[in-house]
């Protein structure tokens, strides 16, 4: 059996505004005679779209209905319908992300753009998405070693490392080609951002808006913001300028990173020289990205070729947000799919204990998911065990019955999301204990977070499993 | 081959892989070397304790012996070669560790691999037991003795039965092949397929006639397996097919069954799906892996393709629990389509 998917990315950055479409092929992966395993064997990007620039109205606002066009120009190009697209994800990434209608516009696009298309933001969900798109993740697996992709856009790195192909951490700065902007004519400055403008005055570098540059008057301030990315992955010790620059937060550094990859717009000048004019796109970009090739990051550490650079994010929507859950799972409704459902993880202290400590701990952090003491509807997500007994998958049951209790009073479906193998045993006792009348959703060997959120769409391969896209919702 | 001879055969095999020169089997090994054995340990011992592998040292006079144990074994049969070394490990006033604890997959003995990372990635996929290193041409010594624990653990598991108080406690039926002992049921196949005529009065007296469902546990070849499994499956199985609001009656325990026995109780209850959880042969791996051969309405001369078979049910492979819920749903999709095996297209 084998089984495709066509999933849709649409990525609208502080720039530009992409999308791409790829084919994922499912296959039972188990012998005919064991349980089933189905997972995604092949990722290919099988349509690439034009690149806009994100159309922005007058009062700062992003233009939903150009941004409709572009994507309904987009789907007729490639010859599809909306109707075949059955996956797929909408980022909303840097500037665009702190619009006024940032949120509005994510979700009316996400539906517009297929039944099962989410809708995702937030700067550590985009440096794992781009890294992923750039195939960072890959390299690690393959090469069986760390390495930091560090995807340079228009006003932000976003940084994400990766070790034998598990994500480790993530980071970003406020370092990118757009940052100052220069006359294409005149080479006069036009634009500083305010954190380059503070970074110049501190390091006593001369930087003002009219002020006509070259290559060698921009040097000392590129010079800057290229140190600030080596002391971000470790080459460097951080200066008293590190914290300020830093977007949330930083990598953690524990270890040294012997590899690096490059993606985002400037990336095609750190991998390749600019023809023409340096200002060609009336920013620092391509100088940028020659300074990062002459520097540190590139001598000292060992340089993977990245599968994508300005599109890594796109295609990181596209072929990477998707994964489906795990082949023995229960689900007694069939109305998928469910959409934005934010994640409470207990920890391991709270599954330890007995089912009354479970059904106390789930009532407890319930409170968190309260707006205007109303609660939202909350998937439980649980550890679990390998290899479990009869009786302690009958704990586990009747304590996420019992803590669930104010989820089921709203009429709420049990969501719960368990890590190792034991989603069908653990859903049909729920079940049993709800008599059979409430529904219940129950998957495993899908891997989530407090903070995270989970979107479930209609079952796939013949409703063996659910694709699932965990994300971050995160508006700046 | 008859099973003495390959007996004796692997026998010799392991004799060869603890230490003593080829050829020589049985009784004749343990009159001839006392120095072999000795030699591997001695060699084995200090790369052992330095990988941090065991908490106490192996004497290389215990090794020895348990190496003269392990050749007795031409002697004795199955059984009382267990014995044999369980004396010696008494005779000593000590104990071994059960290298049986040690987690293959996390058991590097290569000495310096240039990839200790990716050789343990590697490990981690397969339970083939890869990097065990040698001494001269030979296995290691821990590598040969944990080879000859899980080959004693699966002969074992071939030869015990399911104890008489697990059925109790399992409620179960318990009938029986027409095979007489372990050396009929291993010998002629045909009979673990076969029930005498009081037999199927008894199994027609505890079952219901023409059930949804027809549960069966079978002994085959792993009680192990039967006994590490049946708690958790079972009620898994029970709860999923409640979900359908089908009904588990009496379940039957068939001592010395083979699969086609399932074949017999098609025909005497008439149930639509018939379902053997069985103890699989055994491998090195575990010995405690069960089958589940589910057919619908299965009966005796039907070609083998219509059995459904899931396998690898173990703490290591599917889980019984999952597996018992997994079952259930596929029990009820043979009801609905009336077909199981290959017939079944899932």
């Amino acid at each position: 059996m084998n089984e495709e998917l066509l999933s849709v990315g649409i990525d609208m950055g502080t720039s530009t505004t992409q999308l791409v479409l790829s084919k994922l092929h499912i296959q039972n992966m188990a012998s005919a005679f064991s349980v089933p395993r189905l997972v995604i064997t092949d990722k290919e990007v099988v349509y690439r779209s034009d690149i806009c620039f994100t159309p922005v109205l007058a009062d700062n606002r992003i233009d939903m209905q150009q941004i409709q066009t572009f994507v309904v120009e987009q789907y007729q190009k490639a010859g599809i319908q909306k109707e075949e697209i059955q996956t797929g994800a909408v980022i909303i990434t840097g500037e665009t992300a702190r619009k006024d209608n940032a949120n509005e516009v994510l979700l009316s696009l996400s539906g517009f753009a297929g039944d099962f298309v989410v809708a995702t933001a937030g700067p550590d969900l985009e440096s794992i998405i781009a890294a992923k798109g750039a195939g960072a993740h890959t390299y690690s697996k393959e090469h069986n070693t760390a390495i930091v992709n560090i995807d340079i856009g228009g006003g932000t790195s976003n940084l994400a490392l990766f070790a034998s192909g598990e994500l480790m951490d993530t980071g970003c700065l406020d370092i990118g080609g757009r940052l100052i902007k220069v006359d294409q004519g005149t080479h006069a400055i036009t634009y500083i951002a305010p954190k380059i403008k503070q970074l110049a005055e501190r390091r006593g570098i001369e930087l003002a808006l009219g002020m006509v540059v070259t290559p060698l008057t921009l040097e000392p301030i590129i010079g800057e913001m290229v140190k600030l990315l080596e002391e971000s992955v470790g080459l460097r010790q951080p200066s008293d300028f590190y914290d300020t620059i830093v977007t949330n937060k930083g990598l953690k550094l524990e270890r040294p990173i012997p590899c690096i990859s490059f993606s985002g717009g400037v990336a095609d000048y750190i991998y390749k020289e600019a023809v023409g004019d340096v200002f060609q796109y009336g920013d620092i970009g391509i100088l940028l990205g020659r300074a990062i090739a002459a520097s540190p990051l590139t001598e000292q550490m060992t340089v993977a070729r990245s599968a994508e650079t300005i599109r890594a994010t796109v295609v990181g929507a596209g072929s990477h947000t998707t994964e489906i859950s795990g082949s023995t799972i229960t689900y007694t409704e069939e109305s998928f799919p469910i959409k934005s459902i934010p994640i409470l993880k207990l920890t391991r202290a709270d599954e330890a204990g007995s089912d009354e400590v479970l059904a106390q701990a789930i009532a407890d952090k319930l409170n968190w998911f309260k707006l205007n003491n109303d609660l939202q509807r909350v998937a439980i997500a649980i550890e679990g065990k390998s290899s479990p007994s009869f009786a302690e998958v009958q704990k586990y049951a009747r304590g996420l019955y019992k803590g669930m209790a104010e989820l089921l009073e709203r009429e709420y479906p049990l969501i719960v999301i368990v890590h190792h193998d034991m989603a069908k045993v653990l859903g049909q006792s729920l079940y049993a204990l709800l008599d059979y009348k409430k529904d219940v959703v129950c998957i495993d060997s899908v891997q989530v977070d407090n903070g995270d959120y989970i979107d479930i769409g209609k079952p796939i391969a013949g409703g063996k499993v659910l694709p699932v896209v965990i994300k971050t919702l995160v508006f700046h | 081959m008859n099973e003495k001879d390959l007996k004796s055969m692997i026998e010799s095999i392991l004799n060869e892989m603890v230490g003593a020169a080829p050829g020589e089997q049985g009784a004749a090994a343990a009159a001839t070397t006392p120095t072999a054995p000795t030699a591997a340990p001695q060699v084995v011992k200090p790369e052992v304790q330095s990988a941090g592998l065991m908490q106490t040292s192996m004497p290389a006079e215990t090794a020895g012996k348990a190496g003269k144990a392990n050749r007795a074994e031409g002697q004795t049969e199955g059984h009382e070669s267990m014995s044999a070394q369980e004396q010696t490990v008494e005779d000593n006033d000590d104990y071994l560790d059960d290298i049986t604890e040690i987690d293959l997959r996390k058991l590097l003995l290569v000495p310096e691999p240039a990839d200790r990372e990716g050789y343990m990635k590697m490990k981690e996929k397969t339970p083939a037991r890869l990097g065990v290193w040698r001494a001269g041409p030979r296995y290691k010594t821990i590598t040969s003795l944990r080879f000859r624990a899980d080959h004693a653990a699966a002969q074992d598991a071939v030869f015990s039965y399911v104890s008489e108080d697990f059925v109790k406690e399992m409620n179960l039926v318990a009938i029986e092949t027409m095979c007489r002992d372990k050396d009929e049921y291993i010998t002629r196949p045909d009979l673990g397929r076969q029930f005498s005529p009081d037999m199927v009065e008894q199994i027609k007296k505890h079952t219901i006639k023409q059930a949804k469902v027809q549960l069966m546990v079978g002994d085959g070849l792993s009680s192990a397996a039967i006994e590490a499994n049946l708690r958790d499956i079972v009620p898994a199985i029970t709860q999923g097919l409640k979900m359908y609001g089908i009904d588990v009656g009496n379940i039957l325990f068939v001592k010395h069954c083979r699969v086609p026995s399932m074949d017999v109780i098609g025909d005497v209850t008439e149930a639509d799906v018939i379902c053997l959880l069985v103890g699989e042969r055994p491998g090195l791996v575990t010995a405690e892996s069960m089958s589940a051969y589910i057919a619908y309405k299965p009966t005796v001369g039907m070609p083998e393709a219509r059995r459904t078979v899931i396998s690898n049910i173990h703490s290591g492979g599917t889980p019984a629990v999952e597996a018992g819920a997994h079952i259930a749903e596929l029990m009820k999709t043979m009801i609905d389509r009336k077909a199981s095996g290959i017939d079944l297209k899932l």
